[in-house]
């Protein structure tokens, strides 16, 4: 099992480094355990080595800065009650040079408005909140905010990160995943648990 | 490069091999899967297993393999080895332990195919065969292999032995005079090692296989595709993934295709000594 802490076991068994499939090998790491995400997916390699590409292009850099995307990760992960991916992209939010008030508002902890000063930025987060949490198209004001701060090419990339972190919010909370113990000894350390 | 150009050059195995069940009547101190009567069946299927010979043959696969568990206690294994045997050249692994006079009657048309069963005999004198294989194991192989014989059915014998180079050459003689005597020519009497995987790994027995020592071989199972027909062994109860090339069987292509890639970034200086067959 990878080491990682949980309180109850994932529903799936993280499969260990010496058990990993060949084409999964490349994503486990030299030293150390593999991230739970990385050592569940790999039951299935030919999906892991398609869907680990894909999760690390989404969330990783591209154009969109790393601030930007961790605001959207952070913030969908909140509204789905992920506690698995609040915790691992809380330290990827500090990483990425957010403020620590502004974590707490994306965790819902504390008001966006009083934590986010740029019109930008809010425009930004009530386009995530009506992405993640609506059922149909993005309503009128939240377009109108948003198209004044992003043009297509960041409102493309924008709701397919929300859309990624949706599944994946899914995926680990539906398998009780377990934060990695790294990540939660981090958080400790930062009063961020 | 192409499957078919791959299995030409040599860079994948030409056989397809199918694990056709888990389960076993006998329970070996070295089994790879942990086979045993009570273990669950995980059967592949035999319309499965038509269906995946086919699209083999039509991808350039020269042969097919089967093997388990113990495949001939399975009602449909004969007619299974008629079908795959009109296709491409087959062999059965089998501890040769099922043939009783109705089986052999099933298998009878076997002999008009390229067909050969395999069957394992380890040692000359009954008591030490039986010590790793099970009681009235010798007894049963030395009655069934002639009658097989008799009925056109090509036999080979695989003697699965811990350290094949250090046999004494008249116990190694004996074993061969036996085969021979059972109509088995020294052509069709293979040896091989233990494997250090599964239950022979428990009972600490066996040489290590890593990818690097094995050949790519296309091994079809319940659980998925594997690089060889020494991946899908069981430790305690537990099936091993780290030769898993893909949970996809269906279409071939797919995990054919993965097998090739995964064969042709090995790493230089790899050894693929060892051979099931
Ligand atoms: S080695 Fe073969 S005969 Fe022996 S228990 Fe395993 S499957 Fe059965």
């Amino acid at each position: 099992m990878t080491q990682a802490a949980a309180s109850a076991p994932s529903l799936v068994p993280l499969v260990e480094a010496d058990q990993a499939p060949i084409l999964a090998r490349p994503y486990f790491p030299a030293a150390g355990p593999a991230s739970p995400l990385t050592a569940s997916l790999a039951h299935v390699p030919e999906i892991l080595e398609v869907a680990l590409p894909f999760v690390g292009r989404v969330l990783g850099p591209t154009a969109l800065d790393a601030r930007t995307k961790e605001i959207v990760v952070l913030r969908t992960s909140a509204l789905m009650e992920c506690s698995y991916c609040v915790q691992t992209h809380t330290a990827a939010a500090l990483d990425s040079g957010l403020a620590r008030a502004q974590i707490e508002a994306l965790r819902g902890e504390a008001g966006i408005e009083e934590a986010f000063a740029a019109a930008g930025e809010r425009a930004l987060i009530a386009w995530v909140d009506e992405v993640a949490l609506g059922r149909g198209a993005v309503g009128e004001e939240v377009t109108v905010r948003a198209r004044e701060a992003m043009g297509d090419p960041e409102l493309v990339e924008l709701t397919l990160v929300v859309g990624a972190t949706l599944m994946l919010n899914r995926y680990c909370t539906a398998l009780r995943l377990p934060t990695s113990a790294a990540t939660l000894l981090r958080l400790a350390e930062e009063g961020l648990a | 490069m192409s499957v078919a150009a791959s299995i030409a050059s040599g860079t994948l195995g030409g056989r397809v091999w199918f694990y056709s069940n888990y389960h076993c009547n006998l329970r070996c101190a070295y089994c790879l899967t942990e086979s045993a009567p009570e273990v669950s069946r995980r059967e592949l299927g035999k319309e499965e297993i038509l269906a995946r010979g086919r699209e083999a043959r039509e991808l350039g696969f020269t042969a097919f393999g089967v093997t388990g568990g113990e495949p001939f206690i399975l009602e449909y294994m004969p007619e299974l080895v008629s079908g795959l045997g009109a296709e491409l050249p087959t062999v059965v692994l089998s501890n040769g332990t099922a043939f009783n006079e109705r089986r052999l009657r099933e298998v009878e048309p076997l002999a008009d195919l390229p067909v050969h069963v395999q069957i394992s005999l380890d040692h000359p004198d009954p008591d030490e065969n039986d010590e790793m294989r099970g009681p009235e194991n010798f007894r049963k192989v030395v009655e069934a292999v002639p009658k097989l014989v008799e009925r056109g059915i090509g036999v080979r014998i695989a003697t699965t032995l811990e350290d094949p180079d250090a046999v004494d050459p008249e116990e190694r003689e004996r074993l061969c005079e036996l085969h021979r005597s059972l109509g088995v020519p020294d052509e069709d009497h293979i040896v091989r090692p233990i494997i250090n995987r599964g239950r022979a790994m428990t009972n600490e027995m066996g040489v290590l296989a890593g990818y690097e020592q094995l050949d790519p071989e296309l091994t079809l199972t319940a659980d998925g595709a594997f690089y060889s027909p020494f991946g899908p062994t069981v430790r305690g109860g537990r099936l091993d993934t780290d030769l898993l090339v893909s949970r996809t069987t269906s279409p071939l292509r797919e995990p054919a295709e993965a097998l090739l890639r995964i064969a042709e970034s090995r790493p230089p200086g790899h050894d693929t000594s060892i051979g099931i067959n």
